[in-house]
């Protein structure tokens, strides 16, 4: 026991060092980029070099690069890091975003790892038939044509056909109705985005499964264990699949920081007030803060989804156990 | 095993039906929209980005400053005929105090009473009041004077000077005094009365610091007696002053402070009466007034240190705490006609009507100011009736002008497109070639093709619908033989291979812009085959826009480049034109340098009579037209379509189309708009 919270904690230990040398890293790249925040050039000509100076000081963006680290580090410790574009704090925006981007991921996620599985491995039992085959060309339209167009195309069906608001969080002008109806607006208006950055991911994590699958079912001990006389469903699903899922644990690990930036292009066209949209405007406006916060919080992710996922492998495979 | 594969099933299944049963309690756009009556009360407007702070102080872009015009009023503003107009001011006048200084041993007495004398017999009503002697005084005052280093403390002794009250701003009076013939009326030696430390001082800087006459134009607003704050605090002169001094507080770093520069002081005379004071001449600063007013009770000393108390604070971020962290600016309050309400982030902006405002309440009751992000998702919201405007894109707008179910208003754009030639270098120097370039340009086809019509030509560096722009200023006519003919008396040739050659040299130059704007890339292309035809070798390059600044227009490294300007109403050029303004990061980066020139830029800027002002532009205009240092493009269109069923409102009850104000404004009689359920027909 005592093995395993040392074990435990060097790993913590490691995965901080981790975190500290991405945020450096980040830190150094972001300013690397050519252009300057837009509240420093923001295309007023009348703006005097020592107006500039004065907004450049105030951001501590005329320190070494090492003391505007500091200074953003000690800001985020404090609470007290406001974006450069609206003064806003920076942690306060991004639980907001949180917030709103949360139920769209949530069920994104439930609706890929569920069904995913069960379309890709059917595609692999069944591979060649015609099933497989309009499978595999669905799903590569579906990862090969950009998302957008099939956004577009859902949308104006929606709203030129069914007459049906679906742009934003909630129905624009549903001011007086009652609770229920909010909230199954709030849901409806959560289908479209969901449903689309869902079958993205069921198009990619399907084709997984089912290559994971294709390779287990000609393993020999899957031959054996038909042998043995074991029924198909036995055979399939605790011999082989077991051993076919072993691999999506990582992708599993790799979910996590979909959470930021993960829909981009879903938030953006529907006009979803996301953390992803946060971010990308953050990027265009050079708002430093807010996109190393951002980027620090993706590196938490990242790290906490790895390290879930080494704990899952631990539970599902014994010989990571014993090792 | 069973069970978790059920689940894989059930899970997704119950997920989608609980979302796809959602559908059965959703409105569809024909409720919330005709048959809505709070629909009707409302005008929704859409914008690409989010505002970023809502109080005039700090605003810089597009959004905030649609929802600052709203909330809050200026002492003036800008009325249909482009003409300045009061607002919170219920009149103004401008008055001159001028300053003449008297060598040391001159006799102040007979020196006012002679020049009293010739004044009043020169221009009889110029002095309103008598002269008034001042002794010597040393004073310590705060100079830009080392450019681009900030201020500098200079200490400058003043010799005797005599005031002189006048009745309006006289930039003339120089030679007027000059006229009176009498001693002692300027200082030779002014060099050794000014202390400005290490740094040597040109002559023009001398000039600048303790000038023979010194010029303080000066402003008298009466303001409205009438006018509330939103929360129903009374508006007067203190407000003013208030935001005047927010503006020029280094701490708040105003992006407006140095359009506040020329100000000297800001003092209310009574609670409704205000004097601005300028330091020099400089006829574009009456135009700053148009900033909107803060309240001082809300944003005082006091309240704002009240405000860092009561929220958790470090004992550093409690002493920076300052206008730009108030709450203020996430919940304004001003004199507008619009009072906020409500701001969810990247999503809306919700304003209501001011029931009680002195210029009389809008009809519309709610103003939502949308952000979608995306325009195509804009345009779908605008035809299903959930917007009530919409900006079409270039390409749409032909169509969407004779579409019946919209009203289209187009209106021509203060700015233009252009390209600009680095005139510091060869072949660039010369007037013939740059001339020969723009005339083998078919600016009419570019319109046609790559604008689809949304542009009109332009010939001249002021805003085409402004009175500044002389539209008797002819065309450059396209024409490849007299472009050809003109290289030729250049000293330019065609080899064999058709390209113009000089000393053995190919007209050649590379051609650049930033990289994103398709429209300037498509000018780029169409220039770079009309130039081919004439034999001139171009190669177009295009850049990421900050690459793009920092190592091309800002360094000086370009030959010829394809860029646009947003102008503003008034008539100064300095920035864009002057000679002094060549330097890195200014914003003559083309290098043009006229003396001719210069001096009209410099008298405008002096001129306060609006018919020498016009005549000043016009010739200002004539003389860069006939230099060429940009071949000038054209002014672009836009195109705003708004819902038929909005319709104004005149004063007898009667229902009549919007109407646009000056420049396109689409949005200047917004108070009288109503939205109609039916549509009105046309």
């Amino acid at each position: 026991m005592n093995q395993l919270i040392q074990r435990g904690l060097q790993t913590l230990g490691s995965r901080i060092a981790l975190l500290v040398l991405v945020s450096v890293l980040a830190h150094a790249v972001v300013h690397l980029a050519p252009g300057e925040p837009s509240e420093v050039d923001p295309g007023n000509p009348r703006m005097k070099p020592q107006d500039i100076a004065l907004i450049r000081a105030a951001f501590h963006l005329d320190e070494p690069l090492y003391v505007q680290y500091i200074y953003w580090m000690r800001d985020l410790f404090n609470g007290e890091l406001r974006s450069f574009k609206d003064g806003q704090p920076v942690l306060g925006k991004i639980a907001d975003r949180f917030a709103n981007s949360l139920p769209l991921f949530a069920c994104a996620t439930v609706l890929i790892w569920t069904l995913s599985f069960p379309t890709g491995i059917h595609a692999a039992l069944r591979r060649g038939s015609l099933i497989d085959r309009s499978g595999t060309v669905l799903a590569y339209a579906m990862i090969s044509v950009p998302g957008f167009v099939f956004a577009y195309l859902l949308i104006l069906l929606s709203v030129n056909v069914f007459d049906l608001p679906v742009i934003g969080m909630r129905t624009f002008g549903l001011n007086d109705s009652t609770p229920w109806q909010q909230l199954m607006d709030r849901l409806w208006h959560l289908t479209l985005p969901a449903v689309m950055s869902a079958l993205v991911g069921i198009a990619v994590l399907s084709r997984y499964v089912r290559a994971q699958m294709v390779d287990v079912i000609h393993q020999d001990y899957v031959r054996t264990a038909h042998a043995k006389g074991l029924p198909r469903a036995v055979v399939l699903y605790r011999h082989a699949l077991r051993n076919a899922l072993l691999p999506t644990i990582t992708m599993f690990g790799l979910l996590l920081p979909n959470l930021i930036g993960g829909s981009v292009i879903f938030e953006q066209i529907f006009a979803w007030p996301g953390i992803g949209r946060l971010g990308y405007e953050a990027v265009l406006a050079r708002d430093y803060p807010v996109i190393l916060t951002l980027n620090l919080f993706a590196a938490v992710l990242t790290i906490a989804g790895t390290s879930l996922a080494d704990l899952l492998y631990m539970l599902a495979d014994p010989r990571m156990r014993r090792s | 095993m069973l069970k978790s594969r059920l689940a894989l099933i059930v899970l997704p299944l119950s997920v989608l039906l609980v979302l796809a049963q959602s559908v059965l309690w959703i409105p569809t756009y024909d409720t919330l929209g005709a048959r809505n009556p709070a629909r009707l009360q409302s005008f929704v407007e859409t914008s690409i980005g989010d505002a970023r702070l809502l109080n005039p102080v700090f605003v810089a872009d597009t959004a905030s400053a649609r929802i600052a015009d709203l909330v809050f009023d200026g002492l003036l503003r800008v009325d249909d005929q482009l003409q300045l107009q009061g607002a919170l001011a219920t009149r103004w006048t401008v008055l001159e105090r001028a300053y003449v200084v008297l060598a040391d041993g001159a006799d102040a007495k007979i020196a006012a009473q002679v020049l009293q004398r010739h004044i009043s017999e020169q221009e009889p009503s110029l002095l309103s009041a008598p002269i008034v002697i001042h002794p010597p005084l040393s004073t310590q005052q705060s100079f830009d004077i080392a450019r681009g280093n900030g201020p500098v403390s200079v200490k400058i002794a003043f010799p005797q000077r005599l005031e002189l009250p006048l009745s309006r701003v006289a930039p003339n009076l120089t030679q007027l005094i000059a006229g009176a013939g009498m001693p002692g009326l300027s200082v030779e030696v002014r060099r050794e009365r000014i202390d400005a430390g290490e740094i040597a001082l040109s002559d023009e800087q001398v000039n600048q610091l303790l000038p023979n006459v010194e010029h303080n134009p000066e402003i008298i607003f009466w303001l409205r007696e009438d006018a509330r704050f939103h929360d129903r605090h009374p508006f007067d002169a203190d407000d003013v002053v208030f935001t005047y001094q927010m503006i020029m507080d280094a701490a708040n770093r105003s992006p407006h402070r140095a359009s506040f520069e020329p100000v000297k002081t800001v003092t209310s005379v009574s609670k409704h009466v205000l004097r601005v004071v300028y330091k020099r001449l400089f006829s574009p600063a009456v135009n700053i007034w148009k900033i909107g007013i803060l309240p001082e009770h809300l944003l005082n000393a006091a309240a704002l240190s009240r405000e860092a108390s009561t929220a958790k604070l470090t004992a550093a971020a409690h002493r920076a705490f300052g206008l730009r962290e108030s709450k203020f600016n996430r919940h304004p309050i001003g004199t507008g006609s619009f009072q906020f309400r409500h701001w969810s982030s990247d999503e809306l902006i919700h304003l209501t009507r001011n029931d009680s405002y002195h210029d009389g309440a809008p009809q519309l009751r709610d103003y939502y100011f949308r952000i979608i992000p995306d325009t195509l998702t804009q345009e779908v919201e605008f035809r299903s009736g959930a917007a009530d405007t919409y900006q079409a894109e270039p390409h749409q707008a032909a169509r969407y002008r004779s579409d019946e179910r919209y009203r289209a208003f187009s209106a021509i754009l203060p700015g233009y497109t252009y390209i600009g030639y680095n005139q510091r270098k060869a072949p660039f120097n010369d007037v013939r070639v740059r001339t020969a370039l723009g005339m083998a340009i078919d600016v009419n086809a570019i319109i046609r093709y790559a604008l689809f019509d949304e542009g009109e030509r332009i010939t001249g560096p002021f805003a085409s619908i402004t009175q500044w722009y002389d539209p008797g200023v002819p065309e450059l006519a396209f024409d490849r033989a007299a472009a050809i003919a003109l290289l030729h008396e250049a000293g330019w040739a065609p080899d064999a291979d058709g390209w113009m050659r000089k000393d053995g040299k190919v007209l050649e130059f590379n051609l650049i812009t930033n990289n994103g704007n398709l429209r300037r890339k498509a000018i780029a292309t169409i220039v770079q085959q009309a130039w081919r035809r004439i034999g001139v070798k171009c190669n177009v390059q295009l850049f990421e826009w900050a690459v793009f600044l920092k190592d091309f227009i800002n360094s000086g490294q370009f030959d010829a480049v394809v860029l646009g300007w947003r102008l503003d109403l008034e008539p100064d050029l300095y920035q864009l034109w002057h000679s002094s303004q060549t330097g890195p990061n200014e914003l003559n980066f083309v290098g043009f340098d006229d003396a001719h020139s210069d001096r009209l830029i410099e008298q405008l800027r002096r001129e306060y009579d609006d018919d020498e002002q016009v005549r000043i532009a016009h010739e200002l205009h004539h003389r860069i037209a006939l230099l060429q240092p940009y071949t000038f493009l054209f002014a672009p269109r836009s195109t705003r379509l708004l819902n038929r069923r909005i319709v104004m409102r005149d004063d007898r009850g009667e229902y009549e189309p919007v109407r646009a104000g000056g420049a396109g404004d689409l949005f200047y009689h917004m108070n009288r708009w109503q939205h109609l359920a039916h549509d009105p027909g046309s």
